[in-house]
């Protein structure tokens, strides 16, 4: 066995892969780049290196810096994780050069399968179900009636040079496909600046599964069953599950067997996954996509239902042992589903988001597995895949699992940076997901309608009614006593309404308080409306524990109690209930006296010094953006740009270049632009 | 709740306090008397609280200003208490026309600090000062001053009430020494705020112009020395208020203010921001716990104070119904118990307890002195609850030394600097007030139940005393009177004491911060010493204690 493996990754990889070196008795070496100092993957290791800058190519993706740290922390072995180089046999190579054992296949089994259409050739010699598609010769008749037999039609139109879907164009006859390649080889030329195509069988609805499996170095190969990943936004994976469901009779034998013939077409001796497209109504027709030679984000599902670890298995054939087990031994126990907790925006069309994580809860509980790398005060950066978290739920069958999941990320709490906890909650509900009625496009499909619910999902007005209340509970300097708070708005006399103007979620509202945290009479308005949104009624919270960085507060409203957590950070309050969030803040009347005086919609622009005109750059009648800059005067050996304050129209200039200007001198008359609605 | 940080309470503090007979007829009577009384206090807060007539009030919210009540609520943190400080200053003066002397003054938190505010009402005779409201102003800084804490200015004032300008301009507590004080609480660095939300004239601009940071409201708020009239009389200048000193002059011309606002809303939010600027309180002085309940109701006071102030009863019942968990460490229990003292934890502050149970003897007295100067020491805030009719009188008494001994204990009390806080909880005559820490003393607050009674001595010993010196002059001179005569005279002294030694005559007056519900003493208690206890603790020099 190895004596010390560093891991060349960063994140819940690297964090994943450490437990199991730590409980197999391997010494850990971790990686690391500035953005990383200090990192969750950094502290469990036991040595760990520093890189170089944040941006992956100037860290995790330098070969030869990844190289030297393996010399540098004495490792024997090096285990890629997924991402960054583990499916480079460029770097798997020179690992073995350095006498560095890699933990993946061959260079040559890497390479074999690196090349799409080299791997398609072999698995598809050894008898394993390919998509039929070809690269057009050109636009000529003959070429595309070549291609047409050799597909079949429907069949897609893709770039060879592109990806991602993009520039891709489905065709249902020939008369199609001649209309359509010269469109496509112009999309093509202008987006990747190549305009040769590819023309593949296109299949409509689609499933994709994957067969987990693992040989060694002596020619032994066991599957480990099937993955269905069919739940992908925009090709990439959200939700994951073993086994699958509803397969047509005698398809998943067949799955797992083309897995196998796959995988010993490149002698493969690790860890890996053949991907195949299923078509939904396709009978027992399946393809073969690709295979990925290494551990793939949603192993744990695997791990659920075989019971095995596969890292370690992944490690003990690198180290040169045997298989441990037999096809035989593999059996799957129940069911289980991954959920993956990204840091990105919904409601921003998915952008990756980032911040400093202020609180952060998973939820421990029997069935339910969480890798993760996040914890209270990581500073979630862009710099890198956004994956946050995997939520694993295992149960005795689909919907026990499925009931698991839905409540473990009822239970999670990411706070301080916007995720798609919501949306993932929301998707697990659809009907089409708890029926298994699955195809790769039904993200792409619903994804709209599960974000817009998600937005609407929070209860906004109690959301301000528990921070009205925990406003008294929010940390505060060592000499801030309670017991200011502790009676609520108390004047001599009794205590008196107390009215908390916040935004929630964006939305004015007006909070009456009559009372304190433990017992109030509440109302919530929105402002200027009599009929209220919440309340009155009697509410009264207690404190309970929420994990560092939050307050929990059991929250009684007409005997009727619920959780709530509120985090504190620098734009406001989060506000947890139910698995719902809310960001509530208290209202600053001034933003709204600002705003409504229209910078300089019409005012004209007057010097802020004496100086001298010392460039106009700007005309009567022109249309100016905010931020233009009008012209520039000059004082005292400093330059200063007047800049349009808002959009307008330049009415008179009052001054030339060179005019000297009084402090206060008007130089420039700005009038509102007529019809604001231009774009 | 347990704490496990916390070493267990070692002390062996007794639970003090019996459960009340709801069923006697005396617990009745006290209740339905002592309900009376917070019923008619209620009343007069409520009275108070509304301000001026409805007239000005229409006319000022016409303006489009916010009722003073309803900035000060917007100043302050929501769902947090507010220490009003004489709500019913100048009751009964000035034909009843200034309701709380125009001012409204407190400590409240704003932005998590605790601060100081003092709020012109406009709405009563135009926010000019009168006497009482001078008074109540500057005893507002003088509570910024002593526990260090920022003060916020939100004026709206025509100045000084001219036609009794010779009782608020010239002398040394007068107008001139607000700006005194917030020259010298600058100094100390206890931060001076002002919002002008309306007129600052005369001597008022100096208000926002001693000011640390100002901020102004456009086209409402103005500060001038001399208002368009008065510079229409001085040199003929014909100009508006809003150009002679307006928002938008001194934001950017003068540079009196430092901040522009579109209305009150608008300047009360940029207050919060700038009060969020300054340092956060300081830990006290002191460790403080958690704050726990007494185990009495204290609304059960209602029946525990006697309904007459002549009646005689234990003090602890009332400690009882203050102090965190009712219990006391007594100190001396059995030695000079007609003082009770000991420590307690008051909404988690420690306190030591200085409470009447009768007459005050020599070694009453001497047990004080020498509590108050085991609290001074430890730092621990005292408490005094007065209900005290005097020290004891006679020839045993004076030749044991009497007048020494209560030396002592008013040395004790004067020159010890832990915050002191007294509430008048029945009598208060004579030099039982001294050594219980009355006004002249500056315990940093002061509070009367609406029971108490304060004067040198009570109306009938004033009506005895005063009819028999007179008597002997008038026989000196053998000038005839008549039983009735001197009945008569009697009668117009109890009068006269009875109505000066009422506490709403007292309050009326500030010789206190307030008539306070007893059952509210607990909360007004627990937030005055919130209040004490950022503010540094000078080292304490006694005077010399005649031996």
């Amino acid at each position: 066995m190895f004596r010390r493996v560093l891991i060349a990754n960063r994140g819940e990889v690297a964090v994943r892969i450490a437990a199991t070196l730590r409980a197999m008795g391997v010494s850990v070496a971790a990686l690391y780049s500035d953005a990383d100092r200090g990192a969750r993957h950094v502290r469990d290791a036991d040595v760990a290196a520093y890189l170089g800058p944040s941006p992956a190519p100037e860290s995790y993706l330098d070969l030869n810096a990844v190289l030297d740290a393996a010399e540098r922390v004495g490792a024997d072995a090096l285990h890629p994780g997924y991402g960054f180089l583990s499916e480079n046999p460029d770097f798997a190579e020179a690992c073995r050069a350095r006498g560095i054992a890699f933990i993946g296949p061959s260079p040559s089994a890497m390479r074999a399968m690196a090349d799409k259409v080299e791997a398609k050739a072999r698995v598809s010699r050894a008898g394993v179900p390919t998509l039929p598609g070809l690269a057009l010769a050109g636009e000529d008749e003959a070429s595309l009636r070549a291609a047409a037999e050799a597909v079949g039609f429907p069949l897609v139109i893709k770039p060879s040079a592109g990806g991602g879907g993009k520039g891709m164009h489905v065709v249902e006859d020939l008369e199609g496909l001649a209309r359509t390649v010269p469109v496509a080889a112009r999309e093509a030329r202008a987006a990747f600046g190549d305009p040769r195509l590819f023309v593949e069988r296109f299949l409509g609805r689609t499933r994709h599964v994957e067969v987990q499996v693992l040989g060694d170095a002596y020619g032994h190969l066991v599957h480990l069953g099937e993955r269905e990943c069919t739940l992908q936004r925009r090709h990439q994976k959200v939700i994951e599950e073993s086994p699958t469901t509803g397969l047509a009779p005698g398809l998943r034998e067949a799955l797992l067997n083309s897995a196998l013939e796959a995988a010993r077409a490149v002698d493969y001796e690790s860890l890996g996954t053949v991907e195949f497209l299923v078509p939904v109504e396709g009978g027992d027709e399946y393809y073969f996509i690709e295979m990925n030679t290494r551990l793939q984000v949603e192993h744990p599902v695997t791990e659920c239902v075989t019971g095995l670890d596969l890292v370690e298995e992944q490690v003990r054939v690198a180290a040169g042992e045997p298989l441990r087990l037999s096809q035989a031994d593999v059996t799957l126990t129940g069911h289980a589903i991954e959920a993956r907790l990204y840091a990105e925006d919904p409601g921003r069309t998915f952008l990756p988001t980032s911040g400093r994580v202020t609180h952060v809860q998973f939820p421990q509980r029997p069935g339910v597995r969480v890798d993760s790398w996040i914890e209270r005060g990581t500073e979630v950066s862009t710099h890198y895949d956004p994956l946050l978290a995997k939520v694993v739920a295992h149960g005795s069958d689909r919907a026990e699992a499925l009931g698991r999941l839905e409540a473990s990320l009822r239970a999670t709490r990411v706070a301080g940076l916007t995720t798609n906890l919501a949306y993932l909650r929301r998707l697990l509900a659809r009907p089409e997901v708890v029926e298994g009625r699955l195809d790769t496009g039904l993200l792409d499909r619903v994804t709209d309608e599960v974000v817009r619910e998600a937005a609407a999902g929070a209860d906004r007005p109690l959301a301000a009614v528990v921070y009205a209340l925990a406003l008294g509970e929010r940390p505060a300097a060592p000499g801030a006593d309670p017991v200011w708070a502790a009676m609520g708005a108390w004047r001599p006399g009794g205590v008196v309404e107390s009215v908390v103007r916040v935004v929630a979620g964006g939305a004015e509202l007006e909070v009456s308080v009559r009372g304190s945290a433990d017992d109030a009479e509440v109302s919530v308005r929105a402002p200027g409306e009599d009929e209220p949104l919440f309340g009155p009624r009697r509410v009264r919270t207690r404190l309970e524990p929420a994990g560092e960085g939050a307050t929990g507060h059991l929250v009684e409203v007409d005997g009727f109690s619920r959780h709530a957590v509120t985090v504190w950070g620098p734009a406001g309050c989060e506000v947890w209930i139910d698995g719902e969030v809310t960001l509530v803040a208290s209202v600053a009347p001034g933003a709204r006296g600002r705003a409504s005086r229209e910078p300089g919609s019409a005012a004209d622009l007057v010097s802020p010094l004496p100086g001298t005109v010392a460039e106009l750059r700007c005309g009567a009648g022109d249309a100016v953006r905010e931020g233009d800059v009008l012209l520039v005067v000059e004082a005292m050996k400093m330059e200063y740009p007047i800049v349009a304050p808002g959009d307008a129209r330049v009415g008179a200039v009052l001054v030339a270049p060179g005019d000297p200007v009084a402090s206060g001198a008007r130089l420039v008359e700005l009038e509102p632009l007529e019809g604001s609605a231009e774009p | 709740m347990a704490d496990p940080t916390r070493p267990e309470r070692p002390a062996p503090a007794a639970r003090v306090g019996r459960p009340l007979l709801d069923a006697s007829p005396e617990v009745a009577a006290n209740r339905e008397a002592n309900l009376a009384l917070a019923a008619d206090l209620r009343a007069r807060l409520a009275s108070a609280r509304r301000g001026g007539p409805d007239e000005a009030r229409r006319r000022h919210l016409e303006r489009g200003k916010l009722l003073p009540r309803e900035r000060v609520e917007r100043l302050l943190d929501p769902g947090t208490a507010f220490l009003e400080l004489a709500p019913l200053a100048a009751t009964g003066l000035y034909d009843d026309e200034v309701p709380g002397a125009g001012i409204i003054t407190g400590v409240g938190r704003i932005a998590g600090r605790t601060c100081v505010v003092v709020a012109n009402d406009a709405t009563v005779k135009g926010g000019t000062y009168y006497p009482m409201t001078v008074k109540k102003h500057l005893r507002a800084q003088e509570v910024a001053m002593t526990n260090r804490l920022a003060c916020v200015y939100l004026v709206d004032s025509g100045g000084a009430f001219l036609p009794r300008q010779d009782e608020v301009f010239p002398d040394r507590d007068h107008f001139g020494r607000i700006f005194f004080n917030q020259a010298r609480l600058s100094g100390v660095g206890v931060a001076q705020i002002a919002g002008v939300l309306g007129s600052c004239t005369a001597g008022g601009a100096y208000v926002p112009a001693m000011s640390d940071e100002v901020v102004i409201v456009r086209e409402q708020g103005t500060i001038f020395l001399g208002g368009p009239p008065l510079v229409r009389a001085a040199t003929g200048e014909v100009v508006t208020a809003e150009e002679l000193g307006g928002a938008e002059l001194h934001a950017t011309r003068s540079g009196v203010v430092d901040h522009l606002a579109d209305d009150d809303a608008e300047a009360l939010a940029t207050i919060r921001a700038i009060v969020a600027t300054l340092p956060e309180d300081p830990a006290p002085a002191w460790s403080r716990e958690p704050s726990e309940p007494p185990a009495f109701d204290p609304e059960e006071l209602y029946g525990v104070v006697p309904a007459r102030t002549r009646t005689r009863y234990d003090v602890r019942e009332v400690i009882a119904r203050l102090v965190d968990r009712s219990e006391l460490l007594e100190f001396k229990p059995d030695y000079g118990t007609t003082l009770v003292t000991g420590f307690a934890r008051l909404h988690g502050h420690p306190v030591g307890l200085v409470a009447n149970n009768g007459v005050l003897f020599s070694e009453s007295a001497l047990k004080g002195a020498h509590f108050v100067e085991l609290c001074d020491r430890r730092r621990v805030p005292l408490v005094f609850l007065q209900n005290i009719s005097g020290f004891m009188v006679g020839r045993e008494y004076e030749a044991e030394g009497i007048a020494k001994h209560g030396a002592k204990m008013v040395t004790a009390v004067a020159c010890a600097n832990v915050p002191k806080l007294t509430v008048v909880i029945g009598g208060s005559f004579g030099a039982g007030n001294y050594s219980m820490c009355g006004r002249a003393y500056s315990p940093r607050f002061l509070w009367m139940w609406p029971n108490a009674r304060i004067s040198v001595m009570g109306g009938d010993q004033a009506a005895s005393v005063l009819s028999t010196v007179r008597r002997d002059a008038l026989e000196r001179r053998a000038t005839p009177w008549s039983p009735e005569e001197e009945a008569a005279y009697q009668e117009s002294i109890r009068v006269q004491f009875d109505e000066q030694g009422e506490p709403y005559y007292s309050t009326a007056r500030l010789w206190d911060d307030g008539v306070i519900d007893p059952v509210e003493t607990r909360t007004v208690l627990g937030l005055a010493l919130a209040a004490c206890a950022g503010a540094p603790i000078e080292p304490t020099a006694y005077g010399v204690f005649r031996m």
